[in-house]
């Protein structure tokens, strides 16, 4: 009985061993393009370039990259949904020859004030594993979505403006 | 002077310089500055909801327009003949269809007060945000049918109802059923029911319009079937205020 649990636990550890090694052919950087606003706010774009690599001796076939966000608010932990936030999602190849790079860019409009984290994962067709870029993190500046200064003057003057024609058209009358 | 043209102002005067009319336009005013109001204190929105927020007040405004084009299409008529009115006019040697001209102009210059007086509520709350030009211009073009086709309507159960309350209430009741695609969410209208409700109600149509234009950002230009529905609509309310003004006797 220990000799069978022994085999098995092998058998894991070596298929294990044959994933990192096939992931470990193909590596990820990420890194935010130099234009990306400083202190960037709500309704502003960045951009996040990253490069795909086959490190290893042999063609990588079927490869996808995407990208995943999430915010890191303390109490606020979560996946964003991307949908909103960018239509770029995920990048692909046929093939990734030894050496060859297949560089991607990724567009997000920055919808929700918050801080964030991206990260872009890559798994290929035949691999066990999954390669991941560094983190990437930015902070997304509060941008008031409806100013009351536009707000105010119009939900108050306009009201006031009708009763201001009524009472003239009572004086009148 | 162009009878039409006389009936049209005068029913236009009637909203934009008597008491009654400019209740009625800040009655409207107060509760798009409520909603505007409402959305200022709120520190939790995002881009997303400012597209949202365009889209609410875009459905509101097309909602109180047609409020507004019912209540003066059933005064229009039936309020004339309750005042005593009616017949004076209709005794005039101006053909029907004049006169009926002049009443739909009416109704027509309502909603462009109402229009104007949402345009700067529109802008206040949705500028900062995405596609509000493009939100006036989908109410503009979906709004107008729907709106006016509300005040032909009222023209015709003004016509043919002897009375303006029953004329107005049957009004506001088609008038809620067709709103009510403002109320249920999306989910709520993908039954059978409410694909079919949705395929032939003209509030649908516009609603429908402002969530691919204002929310999606899709072309305006690619809202020539819900555009075809509210036409459809505006043709048949026509048809309708005509046929009943045609038949007033009284």
């Amino acid at each position: 009985m220990i000799l069978h649990v022994s085999r098995v636990a092998l058998a894991l550890t070596l298929i294990l061993v044959a994933a990192v090694a096939r992931a470990g052919d193909v590596s990820v950087d990420l890194a935010p393009d130099p234009k990306n606003p400083p202190a960037p706010q709500m309704g502003d774009n960045i951009l996040f370039r990253s490069v795909i690599r086959n490190g290893g001796p042999t063609t990588v076939d079927g490869v996808i990259g995407w990208l995943s966000l999430v915010q890191i608010d303390p109490g606020a932990e979560q996946p964003v949904d991307l949908e909103d936030w960018s239509a770029h999602k995920a990048v692909t190849a046929t093939a990734l020859k030894p050496g060859e790079t297949l560089v991607a860019e990724w567009p997000l409009r920055l919808i929700q004030s918050g801080n964030y984290r991206v990260v872009v994962s890559v798994v290929s067709r035949d691999g066990g594993g999954i390669a991941t870029s560094p983190f990437a993190d930015f902070e997304v500046r509060e941008k008031p979505v409806v100013e009351s200064t536009r707000v105010l003057p119009v939900a108050v003057g306009l009201p006031l403006l009708i009763v201001a024609a009524l009472l003239w058209r009572r004086k009148a009358a | 002077m162009n009878p039409i043209l006389l009936i049209a102002s005068k029913e236009s005067g009637e909203l934009l310089l008597s008491t009654r009319g400019l209740a009625c336009l800040l009655a409207m005013a107060v509760v798009l500055s409520g909603f505007g109001l409402l959305l200022v204190g709120d520190t939790e929105l995002s881009l997303l909801d400012n597209a949202q927020v365009v889209y609410d007040m875009a459905g509101i405004v097309t909602a109180l327009g047609a409020l507004l084009a019912l209540v003066v299409g059933v005064d229009t008529v039936a309020g004339e003949r309750e005042r005593g009115s009616l017949v004076p006019l209709l005794l005039t040697p101006v053909s029907r269809d004049s006169i009926l001209l002049g009443k739909l102009g009416g109704v027509a210059i309502a909603w462009v007060a109402m229009y104007g007086l949402a345009a700067p509520y529109l802008w206040a709350v949705g500028s900062t945000g995405q596609n509000l030009v493009d939100g006036l211009a989908a109410v503009a073009l979906l709004g107008t049918p729907v709106v006016l086709g509300f005040g032909f309507l009222g023209i015709g159960l003004g016509a043919c109802l002897a009375m303006a309350r029953t004329g107005l209430l049957i009004g506001l009741i088609a008038l809620v059923l067709a709103a009510s695609p403002l109320l249920l969410g999306p989910s709520l209208r993908q039954s059978a029911i409410g694909r079919a409700f949705d395929a032939v109600n003209p509030f649908s149509a516009a609603v429908n319009a402002y969530d691919a234009v204002i929310i999606d950002s899709v072309p305006i230009a690619t809202q020539m079937l819900n555009l075809g529905t509210t036409a459809v609509w505006l043709a048949l309310a026509l048809w309708f205020a005509r046929t009943s003004f045609h038949r007033v006797a009284r």
